[in-house]
């Protein structure tokens, strides 16, 4: 059996940030592949204009094949959801309302497509909403305030994201762990975590503050936060000096505002 | 919300019988997409209370979505996905919500994708073929749309049917059907051209006819309201434009 590996990540955003760039990499890294084949899925953003136009800006030059994948709008060729998706060496799941990204994958029946990609050894991925929808369970904003939600359960326990950005999630997922709903990992933006088969592997930081904190019940009532160290990520490699980039820079200043890259979907 | 044609926006306001009806935008199957919120304030804002709501950003609309819908006059559901509308409705109980509204008598209206979620059965495109999909049933029949701009619905609809699928309507793009509870009322289209078909089986044979349809463009009215639904019985056929070939 291929292995079966899950990458979570805190919150990251396709942008030509190092400190975003980095962890891109270093996904496309898991997938051993020269060129790999990479699908995003903004779900949980409602298909989202701008995140799926940042994802495909975000790597100009890199060497990799980008496909998204829409459930609420349309394509102009007939999809195979299924073909697609296992065809892939990465799927990302883009971040939004865990709620929404559940129920419309499961309309469109992909948590099956989704858990045989994983068993396949496709390498899966995703920030924020994208990465609770693996486990047991969340801490989701889907509704308002922040509360306990279960996902798809290929990994046992349970994720909170945006830890230091967000007070609330921690209070939340602390009442949630003290009460009860199963230990797990919590978050910062920038950091994220391996897990191959149902375990944690290796945990990342893409920027120099991200944490990484094992979240448990401490027998007294309360949560116990141990905190583990994630390993600082490589700077993202300079973008090469792409010949087409240069003439669409050149057509640019030519031709003003006129020029622009035409997105599909 | 028809691109500079507001004939059957004017038609559904007109169905509220109120002078200001406050409306209700809901995008779920667009995936609450910006520009088409914009487009729907831009049509509606200046003559309606417009509200929308958003069921990705719960935390930034309304906190009460059932008081909030059941107070509205109009509902009106865009299009998009009619899978994806069902599966995230379901998740936020709007289903529950809307079966109330309407029951209270809240106008509900939408276009593709929101038009198709009131039947029984309706034919979706999601996929590339036209498959169909079980709706929310608050009309007991099946339903298509794009019926002229994506022949290949025809043929799909017409096995279907015969099949088994619950008899039901088609309807052009440009083309309403009104329903009062469960039963068709009339159609209307905002072009001269477009139609609405019913659809049923006759000795296992699938007969498809034209419904007569008003369009809304030649009504006198200075306001190009047309009359309202209590005035159904001043209802009267037009001349029919020739059949378009699909």
């Amino acid at each position: 059996m291929a292995a079966r590996r899950i990458v979570a990540l805190g919150g990251h955003e396709f942008k030509r940030r190092p400190e975003e760039l980095a962890v891109v990499h270093h996904l496309l890294g898991f997938t051993g592949a020269d060129s790999p084949r990479v699908c995003f899925i903004p779900t949980a953003g409602g298909d989202d204009h701008s995140g799926i136009a940042d994802f495909y800006l975000a790597l100009d030059g890199a060497d990799y094949r980008p496909s998204h994948l829409s459930l609420f709008r349309r394509e102009r060729e007939r999809v195979d959801v299924r073909r697609h998706l296992l065809s892939q060496d990465l799927i990302y799941v883009a971040g939004g309302s865990m709620l929404n990204l559940l129920a419309v994958w499961r309309a469109h029946g992909l948590p099956r497509i989704l858990a045989e990609a994983w068993e396949r050894g496709i390498v899966l991925a995703g920030q924020s909403a994208g990465a609770m929808c693996w486990f047991d369970y969340g801490i989701t904003a889907s509704l308002g305030e922040p509360r306990p939600y279960p996902g798809l359960g290929l990994l046992p326990g349970s994720l909170c994201v945006h830890y230091a950005r967000d007070p609330s999630r921690r209070s939340a997922y602390h009442r949630a762990v003290s009460g009860g709903y199963p230990p797990g990992y919590a978050l910062d933006d920038g950091a994220g975590v391996l897990f191959e088969g149902q375990s944690a592997a290796e945990a990342f930081a893409g920027r120099r503050d991200s944490r990484v904190i094992r979240v448990e019940a401490n027998g007294r009532g309360a949560a116990r936060e141990v905190p583990l160290r994630p390993e600082p990520l490589a700077p993202p490699p300079p973008p090469p000096e792409d010949a087409a980039i240069a003439e669409m820079r050149e057509l640019r200043l030519g031709r003003g505002r006129g020029a622009g890259l035409a997105l599909r979907g | 919300m028809e691109r500079g044609n507001p004939l059957l926006d004017d038609y559904v306001l007109s169905l509220t019988g109120t002078p200001r009806p406050s409306v209700c935008f809901l995008p779920s199957a667009s995936g609450d997409a910006d520009h088409y919120v914009v487009r729907f304030y831009k049509a509606f804002a200046d003559r309606a209370d417009a509200s929308h709501i958003t069921l990705f950003r719960r935390e930034a609309g309304a906190r009460d979505l059932r008081a909030h819908l059941l107070s509205q006059d109009l509902i009106y559901v865009g299009g998009g996905s009619l899978v994806s509308l069902l599966g995230v409705w379901r998740a936020h109980g709007i289903d529950v919500i809307l079966r109330e509204a309407w029951s209270r008598g809240v106008v509900l209206c939408g276009l593709s994708a929101g038009a198709l979620c009131w039947f029984d059965r309706a034919l979706t495109a999601y996929y590339g073929r036209p498959e169909p999909v079980g709706g929310l049933g608050f009309l007991p029949w099946s339903f298509t749309a794009h019926y002229d701009s994506e022949p290949e619905r025809r043929e799909e609809f017409h096995r279907r049917v015969a099949a088994g699928m619950p008899r039901g309507f088609a309807a052009d793009d440009g083309a309403a059907l009104h329903f009062r509870r469960r039963d068709l009322l009339r159609a209307v289209t905002s072009k001269p051209d477009a139609c609405a078909y019913s659809l049923r089986v006759v000795a296992d044979e699938v007969k498809e006819d034209k419904l007569e349809a008003t369009y809304l463009g030649d009504d006198p009215c200075p306001a190009h309201r047309p009359p309202l639904v209590s005035a159904a019985d001043r209802f009267a056929p037009r001349p029919q434009p020739p059949a378009v070939a699909a």
